[in-house]
C-alpha cells in the first residue's frame, strides 16, 4: 500500500474523477490508515511504498503491475499521468530482490488493477486502459493462463471494479461490466458467482480484498453480506469514500506480493507477433 | 473488394476472443478465411490465429480492422518477403512458397509488386528491377532469388460474381440435363464480349472433335478468328489432317460412316508425308494440306502447341517430344488469354488448367461426365462444365458465332 500523502483529484482519468471535487486530507489519511488496519487484523502483513509529490494516483498501488513469486512485471499504463509511476514501483520491487520483466512498451496493461488470478487462470480485462494485445505477451512472461475479458462500461473501468476472486469456487462479479463473451468466460470459469446487480456494482462491492476468510468491502448491501456470511466469509466494512472520487475503493489501494500464478523461473519464449 | 490479413494471438480459445473476432468479421458483413491457426496443446500454451478478412470496400474493412484491433487482432506485420537463392539448377530452396493461379503480389522493399504470369504449382522468383514472375522448378537457375515461406506474400481472392452471371440459374458447375442450344449461346456471348474486351480465346482439343465430325466448324471458328491460340497433341492433329487429305479419321469415312480397307493406316500415311515436308506449315506451303483445322492456323497465323504423348505414332514434326518443353511452349501463349474451351481433352485440359490464371473462363465439353466433373473441379473458380457431345457442341457454337 502507499499512503495519501500527496493524494487528490489533480486530472481526470476516469469518469468519476471531477476536478472540481476536493479531497479532504486528513479523511483521506484517516481511511487508509484504517484500511491498513483492517487488513492486518485480518491477519495480512501490509509493506508500505512511500509517496511522491505530484504521482497522486500512486496510492492505487493494484495498478503498479502484476505479481507473480518473485517476478514484477510493471504496468504499461494508458494515461500519461500514471506513467510516471513506474518507476517508483519498479525501484521498490527491485529493492525486494524481484525480477522486473517488462511488457513490450507498445501494449497496456494496468497491473493487478487488471488481472486477477483465479485458480490457475489470469482474468485479465481489456479496453479502457488495458490492450487486449498484451495479454499474449503477459502469458508469455508469467506462465500463466490469461484469459481475457472485454469490459464493457467505461465507469468500471479496471476488472477489479467487476470480479473479486473469495475462494478456488467463488467469486463475487459484476457481470454488466463485460461483455457478453465476457460473461461466458467467467460463468466457464467460476463454479459458484455471487452475482452484483446495478446498485452493488456501482458502489464497488466487487472492489474488496480478501485476507484468509475476511472480506474487507467498501460497503456491503444486505444480500451481498448474506451470501457471503452463508459461505462462511466474514464482512469488514471500511469506508472509502475520499478514494472513491479517483474512482478506486479498498482492492485498489492494495497490491498482493503473495502471488504466483504461473511456473518459477520458466519463460515461455517471445511471443509470436514482431515488430 | 478489399482483403486484409490479421492475426491474434493468446488464450484465444478459452477467451472466446478468436470466437468474438470471427463474430464481429462477421457482423460487419465482411467475410473471413482462416489462414493460419495453432492451438496449444496445453491449457498454458498461448493459441495463434491469422485470418484473412474481405470486406465490399476499404472503409468498411478500416472500421472492421480499429475494431478488431481492440480484441488484439492486428494486421499482419507487413514484412517484406524472405528471398533465397536457389543453390543449384532447377532446384529450388526448401520452403519455397508454392503459388495458386490467383493473382498475387509479393512485399519488396516495402511495396506490393504483382507477380506477372499467375500460374499454379509454381515457385516466385524475383529478377532485376524487382520484376516478380512465377517459374516451375525446372526454369529456376542457381543464383535465382526464391520466395521462401509466406510472409510478404498475399493473395486476391477470386470477386464471386454478382449480377449478370449467366451463368446465375444453374446451381451446379456441371449440367448434363440443361439445354445446349441455351448453353451454347451463353457460351457464344461470353467469348464476344471478352474478345471485344480484348482477350484471346484458346482452344484445346482432343481427337474425338475430329472423329465427331466437328473438324469443318472448329476450322470455320478459326478462320473467322474466333480462336486465337490453339492447343492440342499429336492425335488432333494427325486426324484433321488425315480427314482432310483422305477424308477419314482413324480410317472411318466422316462423311458417309463405314470404315474404308487399310483405313487404319491412313494417319500414319499422312503423318509420314508431313514428316517428309518437315512441318504442317510446310505441308500447307506446298499444297499438300489445303483445309481443315491446322491449315487454317497456318494460314491465320494462329499460333499453336501441339504436345507429345508416349501414345504418339510418327509423331508430326510440329509435335513437342519433350513434355517440358511442350508447357513451356503453352506458358508462353498463356498471358492474355480470357476464355480457355476444353473439348473433349482430358490431359491437355488438365495440363491448360495448370497453366492459367484465376479469373480466366474456362468451359470444358465432353461426352463424358466424370472427365467434366475432373475438369471443373480442379479449382478453377470459373470453370464451368458441360456435358455433350463435342461435334454437336463445336457445330452449334460455329453456328452461333460465324456469319
Amino acid at each position: 500500500m502507499c499512503p495519501p500523502e500527496h493524494f487528490g483529484v489533480l486530472y481526470e482519468i476516469n469518469p468519476w474523477m471531477h476536478r472540481e471535487v476536493t479531497v479532504d486530507p486528513e479523511r483521506a489519511r484517516e481511511q487508509w490508515g484504517n484500511l491498513k488496519a483492517t487488513l492486518e487484523q485480518a491477519g495480512a502483513q501490509v509493506e508500505v511504498l512511500q509517496p511522491a509529490p505530484d504521482l497522486p494516483d500512486l496510492v492505487f498501488t493494484a495498478n503498479a503491475g502484476v505479481v507473480n513469486g518473485h517476478q514484477f512485471v510493471p504496468s504499461r499504463f494508458m494515461h500519461p499521468e500514471r506513467q510516471g509511476e513506474v518507476p517508483h514501483y519498479v525501484a521498490w520491487f527491485e529493492a525486494r530482490g524481484f525480477t522486473i520483466d517488462w511488457l513490450p512498451d507498445y501494449v497496456h496493461h494496468e497491473g493487478a488493477g487488471d488481472a486477477l488470478p483465479f485458480g490457475s487462470v489470469l482474468l485479465s480485462g481489456y479496453r479502457f486502459r488495458s490492450d487486449a494485445a498484451s495479454h499474449a505477451y503477459l502469458s508469455r512472461l508469467t506462465g500463466a493462463a490469461v484469459r481475457s475479458v472485454e469490459l464493457a462500461d467505461e465507469r468500471l473501468y479496471h476488472l477489479d471494479l467487476t470480479f473479486c476472486p473469495l475462494d478456488e469456487r467463488r467469486a463475487m462479479v459484476a457481470p454488466e461490466g463485460w461483455d457478453r463473451y465476457g460473461r461466458r468466460v467467467v460463468e466457464a470459469l467460476v463454479p459458484e458467482l455471487l452475482v452484483l446487480d446495478s446498485d452493488q456494482t456501482m458502489a464497488f462491492c466487487a472492489n474488496s480484498v480478501v485476507v484468509n476468510s475476511t472480506v474487507v468491502m467498501p460497503s456491503c448491501p444486505p444480500e451481498v453480506g448474506r451470501q457471503l456470511e452463508a459461505w462462511g466469509f466474514d464482512i469488514v466494512v471500511c469506508d472509502v469514500d475520499e478514494f472513491l472520487k479517483a474512482g478506486g475503493a479498498c482492492r485498489c489501494l492494495t497490491l498482493a506480493l503473495d502471488l504466483t500464478l504461473g511456473p518459477q523461473g520458466e519463460r515461455l519464449g517471445e511471443p509470436r507477433g514482431r515488430r | 473488394m478489399a482483403t486484409e490479413v490479421v492475426e491474434v494471438e493468446g488464450h484465444i480459445i478459452d477467451s472466446l476472443i478468436l470466437a468474438k473476432v470471427l463474430d464481429t468479421i462477421v457482423d460487419a458483413g465482411a467475410e473471413y478465411r482462416m489462414v493460419d491457426v495453432e492451438i496449444g496443446r496445453a491449457s498454458t500454451d498461448t493459441s495463434h490465429a491469422r485470418i484473412e478478412i474481405q470486406a465490399d470496400d476499404e472503409d468498411v474493412l478500416t472500421t472492421l480492422l480499429t475494431e478488431l484491433q481492440l480484441h488484439g487482432a492486428n494486421r499482419v506485420e507487413d514484412a517484406d518477403a524472405t528471398l533465397e537463392p536457389a543453390d543449384r539448377d532447377g532446384v529450388l530452396p526448401e520452403g519455397f512458397y508454392s503459388t495458386t493461379n490467383l493473382k498475387t503480389q509479393v512485399r519488396i522493399g516495402g511495396h506490393w509488386v504483382d507477380v506477372e504470369n499467375p500460374e499454379m504449382d509454381c515457385a516466385i522468383v524475383v529478377g532485376d528491377g524487382n520484376r516478380v514472375t512465377t517459374a516451375p522448378m525446372h526454369r529456376v537457375r542457381a543464383g535465382d532469388l526464391v520466395v521462401v515461406g509466406l510472409d510478404g506474400v498475399r493473395v486476391q481472392p477470386l470477386e464471386r460474381p454478382r449480377g449478370a452471371n449467366p451463368f446465375e440459374f444453374m446451381a451446379s458447375e456441371v449440367s448434363s440435363e440443361k439445354p445446349k442450344e441455351l448453353l451454347v449461346g451463353e457460351v457464344a456471348e461470353r467469348i464476344r464480349i471478352r474478345k471485344a474486351g480484348g482477350g484471346k480465346i484458346l482452344a484445346v482439343c482432343g481427337p474425338a472433335v475430329i472423329h465427331t465430325g466437328a473438324g469443318p466448324d472448329l476450322a470455320r471458328l478459326v478462320r473467322e478468328g474466333w480462336v486465337d491460340v490453339l492447343f492440342a497433341g499429336n492425335g488432333f492433329a494427325t486426324h484433321d489432317i488425315e480427314s482432310n487429305v483422305l477424308g477419314t479419321s482413324l480410317g472411318v469415312l466422316l462423311q458417309e460412316g463405314p470404315p474404308v480397307e487399310h483405313g487404319h493406316s491412313n494417319h500414319l500415311r499422312v503423318i509420314n508425308e508431313v514428316r517428309r515436308r518437315g512441318s504442317i506449315a510446310a505441308a500447307v506451303a506446298d499444297g499438300y494440306l489445303r483445309s481443315g483445322v491446322m491449315y487454317e492456323c497456318v494460314q491465320h497465323d494462329v499460333p499453336f502447341v501441339l504436345g507429345g504423348s508416349v501414345r504418339d505414332d510418327g509423331p508430326l514434326p510440329d509435335v513437342y517430344t519433350d513434355v517440358v518443353e511442350a508447357a513451356d511452349a503453352m506458358r508462353a501463349l498463356v498471358p492474355g488469354v480470357a476464355v480457355a474451351l476444353m473439348l473433349a481433352s482430358t490431359l491437355h485440359a488438365i495440363a491448360t488448367g495448370n497453366l492459367l490464371p484465376a479469373g480466366v473462363e474456362t468451359f470444358c465439353v465432353d461426352i463424358n461426365q466424370a472427365v467434366v466433373t475432373k475438369l471443373a473441379d480442379r479449382g478453377s473458380h470459373q470453370a464451368l462444365g458441360i456435358v455433350t457431345d463435342a461435334g454437336l457442341f463445336v457445330g452449334l457454337l460455329a453456328d452461333h458465332l460465324c456469319s
